[in-house]
């Protein structure tokens, strides 16, 4: 393989694992500066993942997949978007309604939603069939644009893993950026995690807002599961390894803001990559003696992460409220 | 049309075990200020969320123009034109300005904000009421006085007709508070209604047309100003006459106890110095008074010799002996006592039973533990002794949880225990702060029974007369700087004044810097 | 007086007995809508087969003593108001130090439980001390040294030959040796037990953990030591005022706390019946002390019960296979997890109840305050400075 063509599979392997980083990162962003800690976020993408890799199993079984293969996909992920808003309601009634520790709740959806997963596919496909196969019309390629397949640097780098999840998140991330700055939906948000007895005190309804919060992060934590599962592409096994709590890592070290949300998720996505292709980068070690180094790999950005938290823990800015119940009461 | 423009007719608000609002009937006419006086925990503030729709009352009902309305929540209030500067601002520390006074009802098409109209309609505001702002600034950047013109702006915003004031005055400076009076007056004379809650006689005599008076959840009867004396009104709010006098003898300074050389302490909200080269001393047997608006170093001084913050320079010493460096433990082993500001964050934990409190400090000297364990008999009884002696009030005796216990109590236990330790420095800062008038005079007369004892009492407090009637001499502080000593038997109210609003200063207190 | 406290006790009992029954009740709707020929027997399983024969209850034992382990190190944390979600992580290395020293270092079971003491405690200490010192919420450093831990351990023992199975005889490559053949003496001991119980399952372990819960008991509640860390749980800044060194009670907690779990992953290891497999997904012993920690509100001794309830709904739960995924008993877990999240809400309704006839010393000497709203803190669980990182 010419570096070239290196070169284009590092940055395309890395965009498409970048998308779920970021698009669940958003989603802890909504949830947080509403003030609400979503901890749940690795359920909430269990959760999406599941459906949606159902539904793309019945799309392909009806024969709908193959006719239309986007549309599909994008069925999918509505699906993935609604089944994570659905699910993240209950730890907006649990830490909105019940005032329940945020932290606890989420752990709770956490063991829940993998349980749940392996529950469901075993009723769904049999006994022991644990892994949910995911269509092989998924992925867009040079036919969709009607383009002669060639093994030049852009082809490699756009085709070899292409996938609608990509183009949504990059909408969704502008989306994500104008709501959050731009509107008064997004004022109003960020206020209620600031201060929410402000917010309160101006008519705003504090409830409102962080449901609005915590189900936002369920639709953008239910398309990141997706886009987590067709990145990863063995199918489904009722688990985003830990990939929900990376994204947590993603937005702290992203301060709570979008931009900087997206510079980290590239960031993290770049080194689970280089880990895999660390053999042909003359560069990197490759620990030829070492059984399994990919761990080394899998550690790093856990590594990178912690040093960056340490570094960066005087100028993190977390919204105040975030993680106190708001009680009309308290003033 | 009724006279009225608001009325609240014969409200009653329970809560669980009291009655906060028992009764009360409250009538505010067009284009008058109208004072709500009372003491803390009297109901003011129940009422207020009353009007806000924040509490529904049991009984009782609000008019508007004579005609009866329901006030579900504050958009209700504000349809009706009712705008509140709240006692605690009601801000968001890192959104702008503007932000901020359009919070909740932003300008916008299809829900995108339109923030151009909304800065000019800002700025002319503030040009015609004189509340210089900048709208790009951040709340957190800005002075606790321009946070309060923020909050004004807000009402004005809104086009609001009735203007509550919640204690406004607590955070600003004689001189300050002089303007906000005229800003008031200007108000009114729009046809404005004003709502002026207090506990301060001065400020009613000087600005209010009318008066309610609540005591303990009851209405106590509403009377015109220009009617009245101070004395009636305080009688009215107290329910006997109250000394405002502190009664004390002269006081007798001894040797030094404590004494700060060039004390600085850098901040947490900003890159300067929060406390910046403060040197004084306080001898035996003399209470000295830290003065000040808030927010000008005065909890920063106090953390950093204290030691729940580090100085970042200076030098603390204690009966001539260097503490600079000790940890909290060995000052309080030394005699340093501490009431501190906040008794919630610092002074208590919350949940841990009255006589777990009581030993907060003590636990681990052998008079309570042995080998590690906690006597248990000996915390209890030490914690009887503590609560008979100080008459600490609560359900359950020693075992109360501390939560449990009314702020006045709580206050009492924190004294009872830093009292007891026996110590050679008392510091209290703002002891009495959301106390009523039965508690003040306790821990009043506590303050100087230790100054007679022959302790060193620094007391920091924000309230001008706690400051002139119970110091023997005052330090006032400004912008984290002593700009001025003086003796509170021959300087005036409005003269500290000048010093804690920065337009003046001793000439002594800047050579020392210099020096430096 | 006396009286008092029986009845908050009673509240903390009533309140975890109901996330119990309606965790069983979803646990059987699920059964229903999966299975509804089975449904009724799949019910019978999970609440009888504990006790259905010895060899059934030595496995609840069995398992109970490492949950007790994790649930302790959760539950220690929380009293200290820290959230240690990394006790799956401190129970991996413990688990793999007691494994090397069992078979690299061929030591006995106990230096070998020390290990594993000494593994957990480092892993636990890292968090703390980026905790302590810079303030990094526990919560965020705890779940990637879960992962760090597992990654870390699994590449070790994939370059440490001795270790694995194959080495010892045995055909796989993917698990560590079993003890029995690599090094007797590291099995903890049976005495007898397993000869009473006619179950390979039982040894000393669960009398192990019960000893080491008794010993937390008296550290938190009659040791200064405990009254420092509970005051730090509740109120730092407070703790700090009263002199107390809270940074230092910071670590010594994640390590302690580190430390129990480490234990736990030791006894279970070290039991002789079971082998650590490489695999890329956390141990779940680890994270079920979270729901056994809440369910026995941090309590050393109610964490002891809720262990060993937890252990017998799992024993009953593999009965359920293959009519259901034995997962099913992990969703009734979470639903459990997930009510006693708002466990101070049910006690606060059930305290009205109960409080009409016991006392209501709580209304009478109030003075005229307005009342401070329900306070929000619930004391056992909730980690309130839990933002941290983010002054």
């Amino acid at each position: 393989m010419s570096w070239t063509s290196i070169l284009a599979d590092i940055i395309g392997a890395t965009i498409l694992f970048a998308v779920p980083l970021l698009l669940v990162a958003l989603g802890g962003m909504f949830s947080e500066r509403s003030g609400v800690i979503n901890i749940a976020l690795e359920g909430i993408m269990i959760v999406g993942a599941l459906c949606s890799c159902l539904t793309l199993v019945g799309l392909d079984k009806a024969g709908f997949g193959t006719t239309h293969p986007q549309l599909g996909m994008f069925i999918a992920i509505l699906v993935a978007a609604a089944s994570g808003a659905v699910f993240s309601l209950l730890l907006a009634f649990a830490s909105i309604n019940l005032r329940a520790d945020q932290t606890i709740g989420g752990t709770a959806l956490n063991m829940l939603a993998p349980a749940f997963a392996i529950v469901l596919t075993w009723a769904v496909q049999g006994q022991g069939q644990t892994t949910i196969l995911i269509p092989t019309w998924t992925r867009i390629t040079q036919e969709n644009f009607g383009i002669e397949k060639a093994d030049t640097f852009f082809q490699n780098l756009i085709f070899k893993s292409f996938y609608l999840t990509t183009i949504v998140a990059v909408i969704l991330f502008i989306c994500a950026y104008v709501l959050m700055y731009k509107t008064r939906f997004g004022l109003r948000l960020r206020s209620c995690g600031e201060h929410p007895q402000a917010a309160d005190s101006v008519g705003i309804n504090v409830f409102k807002m962080r449901y609005a919060g915590v189900i936002i992060s369920g639709c953008l934590g239910g398309i990141g599961g997706l886009a987590f599962t067709v990145a990863a592409g063995s199918g489904f096994q009722s688990s985003v390894a830990g990939y929900g709590f990376l994204a947590l890592a993603v937005m702290i070290f992203g301060n709570w803001k979008p931009f900087t949300i997206l510079g980290a998720s590239l960031f993290f996505a770049l080194f689970k990559i280089i880990g895999s292709y660390s053999d042909s980068i003359p560069f990197l070690p490759s620990f030829k003696n070492v059984n399994s180094s990919e761990y080394i790999y899998l550690m790093l950005p856990y590594v990178v992460t912690m040093i960056v938290l340490i570094l960066t823990s005087k100028h993190s800015r977390a919204p105040k409220a975030e993680g106190i119940p708001y009680d009309k009461g308290t003033r | 049309m009724s006279d009225y423009v608001i009325e609240m007719l014969n409200i009653t608000k329970r809560f669980p075990g009291i009655v906060a609002n028992d009764n009360i009937t409250l009538q505010l006419k067009k284009g008058e200020v109208h004072a709500l006086l009372g003491e803390n925990g009297a109901g003011k503030s129940t009422l207020m969320s009353v009007l806000f729709g924040l509490y529904q009352p049991e009984e009782g009902c609000i008019k508007k123009n004579g005609e009866v309305v329901k006030i579900n929540d504050p958009n209700d209030a504000n349809a009706l034109h009712i705008g509140m500067v709240h006692q605690h601002f009601k801000l968001v520390e890192c959104f702008s300005v503007l932000d901020n006074i359009i919070l909740g009802v932003e300008p916008n098409k299809m829900g995108f904000l339109q923030k151009k109209e909304a800065r000019a309609k800002v700025l002319e505001l503030s040009e015609k009421y004189g509340l210089k702002v900048d709208p790009d600034a951040l709340i957190e950047d800005i002075s606790v006085g321009m946070q309060q013109r923020v909050e004004i702006l807000k009402m004005l915003y809104r086009e609001n007709e009735i203007l509550i004031f919640d204690e406004p005055t607590a955070v600003l400076t004689p001189q300050e508070i002089d303007e906000l009076m005229e800003i008031m007056r200007g108000f009114k004379a729009e046809g404005k209604s004003i709502l002026f809650i207090t506990h301060k006689l001065n400020e009613i005599m000087a600005v209010a047309d009318r008066c309610t008076v609540l005591r303990k959840g009851k209405y106590m009867g509403t009377v015109n100003v220009a009617d009245t004396t101070k004395e009636e009104l305080s009688k009215m709010m107290v329910g006997r006459n109250v000394n405002f006098k502190v009664d004390k003898c002269d006081c007798k300074p001894g040797e030094t106890v404590f004494k700060a050389e060039h004390v600085t302490v850098p901040s947490k909200l900003h890159k300067k110095n929060a406390v910046n080269d403060v040197s004084f001393e306080v001898r035996a047997g003399e209470i000295v008074c830290l003065a000040g608006i808030e927010g000008n170093g005065q909890t920063e001084f106090v953390q950093g010799i204290t030691g729940l913050t580090k100085m970042s320079s200076g030098r603390i010493e204690l009966l001539g002996k260097d503490i600079t460096n000790a940890t909290i433990r060995e000052k309080s082993i030394m005699g340093i006592s501490h009431i501190p500001e906040d008794r919630h964050k610092h002074g208590l934990v919350l949940d841990y039973s009255l006589e777990q409190n009581m030993v907060l400090q003590q636990y681990w000297e052998p008079q309570f533990q042995h080998n590690g364990f906690i006597k248990q008999q000996a915390v209890r009884e030490y914690a009887e002794k503590l609560i008979d002696q100080f008459d600490v009030r609560s359900g359950q005796g020693p075992i109360t949880t501390a939560r449990s216990m009314s702020g006045g109590n709580q206050q009492k236990a924190i004294i009872a225990r830093e009292i007891s330790k026996d110590p050679k420095l008392l510091i209290a800062v703002q002891p009495t702060r959301g106390l009523d008038v039965g508690a003040i005079e306790y821990i009043h007369k506590q303050l100087v029974k230790e100054r007679d004892e022959g302790k060193a009492v620094l007391l920091v407090s924000l309230e001008l007369d706690e400051v002139m009637n119970v110091s023997d001499r005052i330090l006032v502080m400004y912008e984290g700087e002593i700009v001025g000593e003086f003796d509170p038997k021959t300087v005036t109210v409005q003269e500290l004044g000048l010093y804690m609003a920065g337009a003046k200063r001793q000439d002594g207190h800047d050579s020392k810097k210099e020096e430096a | 007086m006396k009286n008092y406290f029986k009845s908050k006790g009673f509240i903390t009992v009533l309140a975890s007995v109901i996330s119990i029954v309606v965790g069983l009740l979803i646990g059987f709707i699920l059964l229903i809508v999966f299975n509804p020929a089975y449904a009724v027997g799949g019910l019978g399983s999970i609440v009888s087969k504990g006790f259905s024969s010895s060899d059934k209850f030595a496995k609840v034992l069995y398992q109970a003593a490492p949950l007790i382990m994790t649930g302790l190190s959760v539950g220690f944390a929380f009293k200290t108001g820290l959230f240690n979600i990394g006790a799956t992580g401190q129970y991996t290395v413990g688990a793999f130090m007691a494994l090397v020293f069992g078979i690299q270092f061929q030591m006995p079971w106990w230096v070998c439980l020390l290990a594993a003491m000494i593994g957990g405690a480092i892993w636990g200490f890292i968090p703390g001390i980026c905790k302590a010192l810079f303030n990094v919420n526990e919560v965020i450093t705890s779940i990637m040294f879960n992962w760090l831990g597992l990654f870390m351990v699994n590449l070790l023992l994939n370059n440490m030959p001795v270790m694995l199975a194959d080495h010892w005889g045995a055909s796989n490559k993917d698990r560590t040796a079993a003890l029995a053949s690599a090094n007797p003496s590291a099995i903890i001991p049976k005495l007898g037990l397993n000869e009473l119980f006619h179950s390979n399952y039982m040894n000393i372990s669960i009398f192990i953990a019960i000893i080491i819960a008794v010993v937390i008991y008296i550290i938190l509640e009659k040791r200064t030591f405990g009254y420092e860390l509970k005051a730090c749980g509740f109120n730092k800044d407070a703790s700090i005022y009263a002199g107390i060194n809270a940074k230092r009670n910071i670590v010594l907690s994640m390590v302690i706390s580190g430390a129990l779990a480490g234990i736990g992953g030791g006894i279970y290891y070290l039991s002789g019946t079971a082998q650590y497999t490489i695999v890329k997904s956390l141990l779940t012993m680890g994270f079920n002390g979270i729901p056994v920690a809440l369910l026995g509100a941090s309590s050393p001794i109610g964490i002891i019960f809720a262990a060993l309830f937890i252990s017998y709904i799992q024993v009953g739960g593999e009965a359920l296979q293959p009519e259901y995924a034995k997962e099913i008993i992990d969703i009734i877990i979470a639903v459990i997890i997930y009510l006693s999240a708002f466990s101070l809400l049910v006690k606060n309704i059930l305290g009205k109840f109960i409080k009409t006839d016991t006392s209501n010393v709580n209304a009478e000497d109030k003075a005229p305050t307005p009342p401070e709203p329900a306070p929000v803190k619930t004391t056992e669980a909730a980690p309130t400075e839990e933002k941290g990182g983010n002054e």
